[in-house]
């Protein structure tokens, strides 16, 4: 990695340790559902994508760990709960509720697109390399949960009155999504996370938008308060911390041990 | 669907059926030239029902086999091991999904299948009615088990039956991958501390039994398995299987200095405790390689267990029915949004 200035260190930190906990807890999420889900071919599918969610955190760990001489199960596993970045959304349990998986994922794809894509052209070269890898691959999850949507949005009375009703539930913690973390707009200004044409909040309502009037449903997300401070400055709620517990139980046992 | 028979009345084995002798005759003589069946094949009723238990029976077990392992991926304590155990649990889901299509085309539909198991109609393998309380009990299963799954579908194989046997061959190629990474799981856990060395001779100690099970009752009182290996529909008989594969475990499982134990086993599958707090357990006395024969001696197993569990006693087995019940319910308005109807997709016929 090119050298960094210890005035941008700690805010790429903070960026990408933001994106490789929600994939970690969204994958984490998904992955619960692997000999579970509503149809076999769904569930081998699903599961396919709970793994690409985890290997992508695993790659960001591995580049935040080398920044500060941490292996990346320790950055993974291994700090308070104040220390993860991840937004309420991804760590939302889904009650097995195929509805809520979906729309959780679209939430999220969509937002993980969108952050990529601008990554995809940082001037941190080895970030950007990276960055255009995991958003080819991050195109298929967007594609997957969009045409599930349309599926059920489209797929009879309970289908739609089910995804209706994930859409209004999950879409107050999908405006978290877009909460800074802290000294982003520094690196916007030094191009390590370029801006991109108008707001990603608006960008990210067209498109899920979009996907949501082609499935006859509607979505309302109101933006949240600029001063709101949720899990991107490391403010989160009693499900995130009963999640990474469970997440960490062995991990914990002994946490210098190889397992 | 070509020559499918749908009804459950149909479905049973009957050994009065008279076949057609010529054709029956040129049949036997296909299998006996190791020639193999195919689905729009002409096969006696009681080959093809005999055939489509076998297949849906494993089919079950696959998707049965995913939910003590599936308990844990959310505990996997590294981003590695994490990653493997989720891919190693689609893999078995992926393997349900082949065998229940190889069934669908006998002549039962997917759903119709998975009905029957949520309502305990049809079984699943035994195995997997037994806990997995700790990390070591998912090296021991993809270690142990799958192991003993490896030896187990080989012969498989060798079978008569076409899509089957394809299966079996793919299904073993990725089996071979579990089979490394639970030994490498055992191996870090025994090269571990002593904590981790602990909780991995327990797991063994909880697994052997049920593995020497694996394989199903002793020869003398297996009631299939002779009309079905004259048809090749299995190759291997239950005694020749455990001892292929206590030769192949006994010295490996030594070798990584864990000790074979005879333990006394509470109802709940865990291991009974003496009255001064430590197991109740002792070393297997007949644990040793036979030079005049080259076999492993052991102990059986406990027989009387093995009825108890596979007549719906066991540990989990109540838990496992009941979660695979709560998995076909909680989807049935997604598969009816998606294909219109309670059912699932349909045989390629």
């Amino acid at each position: 990695m090119q050298e960094l200035s210890d005035k941008l260190k700690a805010p790429l930190t903070d960026l990408l340790l933001s994106i490789a906990d929600d994939k970690l807890m969204l994958g984490h999420g998904a992955s619960d559902w692997t000999g579970l889900a509503p149809i076999l071919e769904e569930d081998i599918a699903f599961s396919a994508i709970s793994q690409e969610e985890i290997a992508h955190a695993a790659a960001l760990y591995e580049v935040v760990g080398t920044m500060h001489g941490r292996s990346a199960d320790a950055v993974a596993f291994g700090r308070e709960p104040s220390a993860y970045r991840c937004a309420e959304l991804t760590s939302l349990g889904d009650d097995f509720d195929w509805s809520r998986a979906i729309v959780r994922q679209l939430f999220c794809d969509h937002f993980d697109l969108l952050r990529f894509e601008r990554l995809a052209r940082s001037l941190l070269k080895s970030v950007a390399a990276l960055s255009k890898r995991i958003g080819a691959e991050e195109a298929t999850h967007v594609e997957h949960a969009d045409v599930w949507l349309i599926r059920l949005g489209r797929g009879g009375d309970e289908s739609k009155t089910r995804a209706q009703a994930a859409l209004n539930a999950l879409s107050g913690a999908a405006a978290m999504l877009f909460e800074p973390t802290d000294g982003v707009d520094v690196l916007e200004r030094e191009g390590i996370y370029p801006a991109g044409e108008g707001s990603l909040f608006d960008r990210w309502q067209e498109d899920v938008g979009r996907v949501v009037a082609e499935a006859g449903l509607t979505l309302e997300v109101v933006p949240s308060p600029a001063d709101a401070v949720g899990g991107r400055r490391g403010r989160h709620g009693e499900s995130f911390t009963g999640l990474l517990d469970e997440m960490c139980e062995v991990y914990r046992v002994e946490p210098e041990a190889a397992w | 669907m070509s020559a499918g028979v749908t009804s459950s009345e149909e479905l049973r084995i009957d050994w009065k059926i008279q076949e057609d002798p010529d054709r029956m005759a040129a049949f036997q003589a296909h299998i006996d030239a190791k020639g193999l069946v195919e689905a729009d094949d002409w096969m006696p009723h009681n080959y093809r029902v005999g055939m489509l238990r076998m297949a849906e029976h494993h089919a079950n077990s696959e998707i049965v086999g995913a939910l003590p392992e599936g308990e844990w991926i959310t505990r996997a304590p590294s981003l590695r091991r994490k990653l493997a155990l989720v891919a190693k649990v689609q893999d078995e889901v992926g393997h349900g999904q082949m065998l229940y299509r190889t069934s669908q085309d006998l002549g039962k539909s997917r759903d119709q299948m998975l009905r029957d198991l949520v309502t305990g109609k049809t079984r699943y393998h035994n195995v997997f009615n037994y806990p997995a309380p700790t990390w070591a009990d998912v090296a021991m299963i993809q270690w142990l088990v799958d192991g003993a799954a490896i030896l187990n579908q080989k012969s498989l194989a060798e079978g008569s039956y076409g899509p089957y046997v394809r299966t079996m061959k793919r299904i073993n190629m990725e089996e071979a991958f579990h089979f490394k990474s639970g030994e490498d799981m055992v191996l870090t856990l025994m090269s571990g501390t002593k904590r981790q060395r602990q909780m991995a001779q327990e797991a063994f100690d909880r697994w052997w039994g049920p593995c020497l099970m694996f394989f199903g009752p002793p020869d003398r009182e297996s009631t299939k398995t002779g009309p079905f290996m004259t048809w090749r529909i299995k190759t291997a008989t239950n005694d020749t299987l455990r001892e292929a594969y206590v030769d192949r475990f006994a010295p490996a499982a030594r070798a990584l200095g864990l000790n074979i134990h005879l333990a006394r086993k509470n109802p709940d599958g865990l291991i009974a405790v003496k009255a001064d707090g430590t197991p109740d357990k002792i070393e297997d006395p007949l644990i040793r390689l036979d030079e005049s024969t080259g076999h492993w001696g052991f102990t059986q197993p406990d027989w009387d267990e093995f009825y108890r569990v596979i007549g719906g006693d066991g540990p989990c087995n109540k838990q496992r029915v009941a979660l695979r019940r709560f998995s076909y319910e909680q989807g049935r308005w997604v598969r009816q949004a998606v294909m219109g109807c309670a059912g699932l997709p349909p045989s390629r016929n």
